[in-house]
């Protein structure tokens, strides 16, 4: 019972904050609404025992990601002058729920033949640290490895991209 | 009944590899340092003299058999097998192409030891060794060759060299005219060979497509088709061999140096045709209209040439009319069925014609490439061997009695009476005495009297050995080659055609004495009177004289090949350059440049959905995506 | 219940593509693409519970450090883009036209 509120209220939370993403004209707001929504969304990993990910999600995505991009945000300091004049984009929107409910209909019909299921807190090592730590460093060693790797390119690119160029600029 | 020879192969072979050698030898060497000309002379000749000392043998073989079993095959490799048809490059070698063999290969060997002399001095002396070498290979698979097809590749092998050698002097570009002339010109006799093999196949093909299967299986062919290949076989043969209405390449085709005349256009080539249908004399036999057919067409070309002949002024243009005549008899000989007789007239012609020609290029080589007769006269005190070996070969061509070519004429004469064809035998009297005439008014303009042009004269001195010995040999062969076919009459026993009967289907004819008898004293007699009145007109030398009237119309050859040209010529470049104006710009090109016009136009249009936004590039693959959820959602039915 | 879970999923996604197609702002674009990716996370969040396996948060985890790096560049380019125009608007650069 409790957990069905949670979901709803989680759910509807995450939605609202979507809805301010796209809707919000300074990108500012919909910086902080989208936070709203990362937040809500690490609350349904917790509903669903992913208790690693309920943590990661709030650390890395709402804690990390998040505040570099109102950090890029906010130091271009944009002002109202700065932001692109977009008049149609309440057609836009309204041509894209036509083209996007197709899509939406073929998925939620393909969830139905899926079997429905419980969502009762799974105790145990279900989720926790142990649990998932065991599995990446067993069965997904080598995707571990290459995503480290990948970290080290981007890293490296995003230097090599906003850096001083070298002496022949 | 045949037996296997693998050293048939050789015969072609030899002089095939020859021309590789030496050709390569030519193209590796001409740019810079030259090899000695002895060398391309040696390598040149070792060939076809291997190759009539293989020749020699196959003839022993041969006689070793009794008469019924002298076959030798030899099969090489299977070149194709298409449904019925089953082709391989075989050879076979029986009296008829042991004969062709003998006096090809002796001949060839002659005259390229001749051309060592003659062609001294020119820059593509190996070119010339390695062209010959290939035509002599060319000839060999024609005259071995086991079937029609294999007679075809020697049949086109020769018609190239020949272009290749008539062009030979290439710089002028006259000469190069004339080799395309004989090229195209017996291009349109092979059409009409090829035709006439193609209705050969479907007549009676199925079983083995070589010429003793098609010997077993000749009765089978309904008299329609019958009539219908010997017609079509015998067009390739007014091709190859000159006969009318294609013969115009052959007088063209003396701009070639001459021992190519001598060899190609003399003894070998054009013999082709006659040897063509004496080897299918199984189906001309059973057809008597096409038969005679044949020996018209080829006694009218005998009298045409003839006229021509008479009023020529170039000695080669005389000799090769001469030629086309001599055919024209050959053809008359194989048309009323005396085959045998036929290919003895190729035999005899092929040695005192070919003396002929070789000795008019020793005089013209002496006279440093003079060949007007106008401008000839006398030597005969300055190049006795010359003189005399031609003297032989005249009385030979003239049919004079014993030289070889009165045998050999009064043969097919005899038979062209003996079977009833009395036109064709008064025809050919006639033309025997015109052949007399034409014969001797070279010699005597030539050698005898006083000479016309002092300086060429004074220069002038008889040929090197290398180039005197063919000739001499030649003059045996033309002097002796007629006794070894004497008729009855004279006490012979017609040995050539008693050697040559397992090859043909053939009955000859029998009559009285006093028939044959008559038939020999006319001859003489037309002999004696085209001599007598050569040598009233120019015995004593003579001046050139001109011509008027008929006289003139003749000496322009009737103006045949004027009247080719614009009868046939203008009208074919005239469709060629309407084709070329009007049909190709709208009709081939039309539809290939509307096709580029309308995608271009299709590429114009989808331009505009390369807007450069990445925006509306992410709109197009949301679009496509809903666009597949769509399809999916329809065909998943979910 | 999971069937909830995956219906949000589908939603947010929805809502995500749309602001990727109706926005000309870098930086909203940019936020609805992580948009989509937070809601393929939650799918495989809610399959994994579904199956009672691990391996979905796994690949969580991986579309999570994907994320980072992609937003590290991507702003950086944003950083770049916006010294070379001065302008945040998508429809300026438009280099690729045909």
């Amino acid at each position: 019972m409790t957990s069905t509120l949670l979901f709803f209220g989680f759910g509807l939370l995450s939605v609202l904050g979507a809805l301010g993403l796209i809707l919000f004209k300074h990108p500012m707001n919909g910086a902080m609404s989208f936070v709203v929504t990362l937040i809500s969304l690490a609350g349904l990993y917790a509903l669903l025992s992913a208790k690693l990910i309920f943590a990661i999600q709030l650390i890395v995505y709402a804690g990390a990601i998040m505040s570099l991009i109102l950090f890029i945000i906010m130091f271009l300091n944009i002002q109202e002058s700065d932001l692109p004049v977009e008049t149609g984009r309440w057609f836009f929107l309204a041509g894209g729920i036509a083209v996007i409910a197709p899509i939406a209909i073929l998925l939620l019909k393909a969830i139905k033949s899926l079997p429905g299921g419980d969502t009762v807190i799974v105790g145990g090592e279900f989720g926790g640290v142990k649990g998932v730590g065991l599995l990446l460093f067993k069965d997904w060693l080598l995707p571990f490895e290459i995503v480290s790797i990948l970290l080290l390119v981007a890293l490296v690119g995003a230097v090599v991209l906003a850096g001083k160029r070298g002496v022949n600029e | 009944m045949e037996q296997n020879a693998t050293y048939l192969a050789y015969i072609p072979l030899l002089p095939l590899t020859g021309a590789l050698v030496v050709g390569l030898l030519h193209v590796a060497t001409c740019q810079g340092k030259k090899l000695p000309e002895k060398l391309y002379g040696i390598l040149g000749c070792i060939g076809p003299i291997l190759s009539f000392i293989l020749a020699v043998r196959v003839f022993f073989n041969l006689k070793g058999f009794p008469a019924e079993e002298r076959f030798l095959t030899h099969k090489l490799f299977t070149w194709f097998s298409v449904g019925d048809l089953d082709v391989s490059m075989g050879f076979l070698a029986d009296p008829l192409s042991s004969l062709m063999l003998l006096f090809v290969t002796l001949i060839g060997s002659l005259i390229h030891i001749y051309s060592i002399g003659y062609m001294a001095e020119d820059k593509n002396f190996g070119k010339f060794f390695a062209y010959m070498n290939l035509f002599l290979g060319s000839m060999l698979i024609l005259v071995l060759g086991d079937g029609p097809i294999v007679m075809f590749v020697g049949w086109e092998g020769v018609g190239l060299c020949s272009y290749l050698l008539i062009s030979y002097y290439s710089e002028d570009r006259d000469n190069v005219i004339a080799g395309n002339k004989a090229f195209i010109v017996n291009r349109i006799g092979d059409l009409g060979f090829v035709l006439g093999i193609s209705f050969l196949f479907w007549g009676i093909g199925a079983d083995g497509f070589d010429y003793l299967s098609l010997k077993t299986n000749a009765h089978n062919l309904t008299p329609a088709l019958g009539i219908t290949v010997c017609l079509l076989l015998f067009v390739g043969a007014t091709g190859k061999s000159a006969q009318i209405p294609l013969y115009v390449w052959l007088p063209d085709a003396m701009a070639g140096p001459t021992p190519v005349s001598a060899l190609i256009h003399a003894a070998t080539m054009v013999t082709a045709g006659v040897y063509m249908v004496a080897r299918f004399s199984f189906i001309y036999a059973h057809v008597p209209a096409a038969g005679t057919a044949v020996a018209w067409i080829g006694i009218l070309t005998a009298l045409l040439s003839a006229i021509f002949a008479m009023f020529q002024k170039d000695i080669k243009k005389i000799l090769a009319y001469s030629t086309v005549s001599q055919l024209g008899y050959m053809f008359a000989g194989v048309g009323v069925a005396a085959y045998s007789a036929g290919i003895f007239h190729v035999f005899t012609h092929a040695f005192f014609k070919a003396l002929l020609f070789l000795g008019a290029g020793s005089v013209i080589y002496a006279l440093h490439h003079q060949q007007d007769i106008w401008k000839m006269g006398g030597l005969k005190e300055k190049m006795p061997i010359t003189y005399k070996t031609m003297l032989i070969g005249a009385l030979a061509l003239a049919g004079c009695p014993p030289f070889s070519g009165f045998f050999s004429k009064d043969e097919i004469l005899y038979s062209a009476l003996a079977s009833g064809h009395f036109g064709i035998w008064i025809v050919g009297v006639v033309v025997a005495g015109m052949t007399a005439y034409y014969t001797f008014r070279m010699i005597f303009v030539v050698f005898h009297g006083k000479p016309r042009d002092r300086q060429a004269y004074d220069h002038a001195h008889e040929s090197p050995k290398i180039m005197t010995v063919p000739l001499i040999i030649l003059a045996v062969g033309a002097l002796f080659a007629g006794f070894l076919n004497l008729p009855g009459i004279f006490g012979g026993d017609l040995e050539v055609s008693a050697w040559l009967a397992p090859s043909l289907v053939e009955h000859h004819p029998h009559t009285s004495w006093f028939v044959e008898l008559l038939a020999i004293v006319i001859s003489i007699a037309a002999f004696a009177i085209g001599f007598r009145t050569a040598y009233r007109k120019f015995g004593q030398g003579a001046d050139e004289p001109s011509y008027a009237g008929f006289k003139q119309f003749a000496y322009r050859k009737f103006f045949v090949d004027e009247i080719y040209h614009v009868v046939i010529v203008l009208p074919y470049q005239l469709v060629g350059k309407v084709i070329s104006y009007f049909f190709e710009p709208y009709i081939t090109d039309g539809p290939v440049k509307a096709l580029t016009w309308l995608y271009k136009m299709a590429g114009l249009v989808f331009k505009f959905v390369q807007v450069g936004y990445v925006r509306v590039y992410a709109i197009y693959m949301v679009i496509g995506l809903s666009l597949m959820s769509l399809l999916l959602a329809q065909s998943l039915n979910l | 219940m999971i069937l909830n879970y995956l219906s949000l999923s589908i939603i947010l996604f929805c809502l995500g593509i749309l602001g990727v197609i109706s926005r000309r702002n870098v930086f909203t674009v940019f936020m609805a693409i992580e948009l989509m990716l937070n809601a393929a996370n939650l799918a495989f969040v809610t399959l994994a519970r579904l199956h009672e396996s691990m391996d979905g948060h796994v690949l969580a985890l991986m579309v999570m450090a994907v994320a980072a790096a992609e937003a590290a560049l991507a702003l950086a380019v944003v950083i770049l883009l916006h010294k070379h125009k001065g302008k945040l608007d998508t429809n300026v650069f438009s280099l690729l036209k045909g």
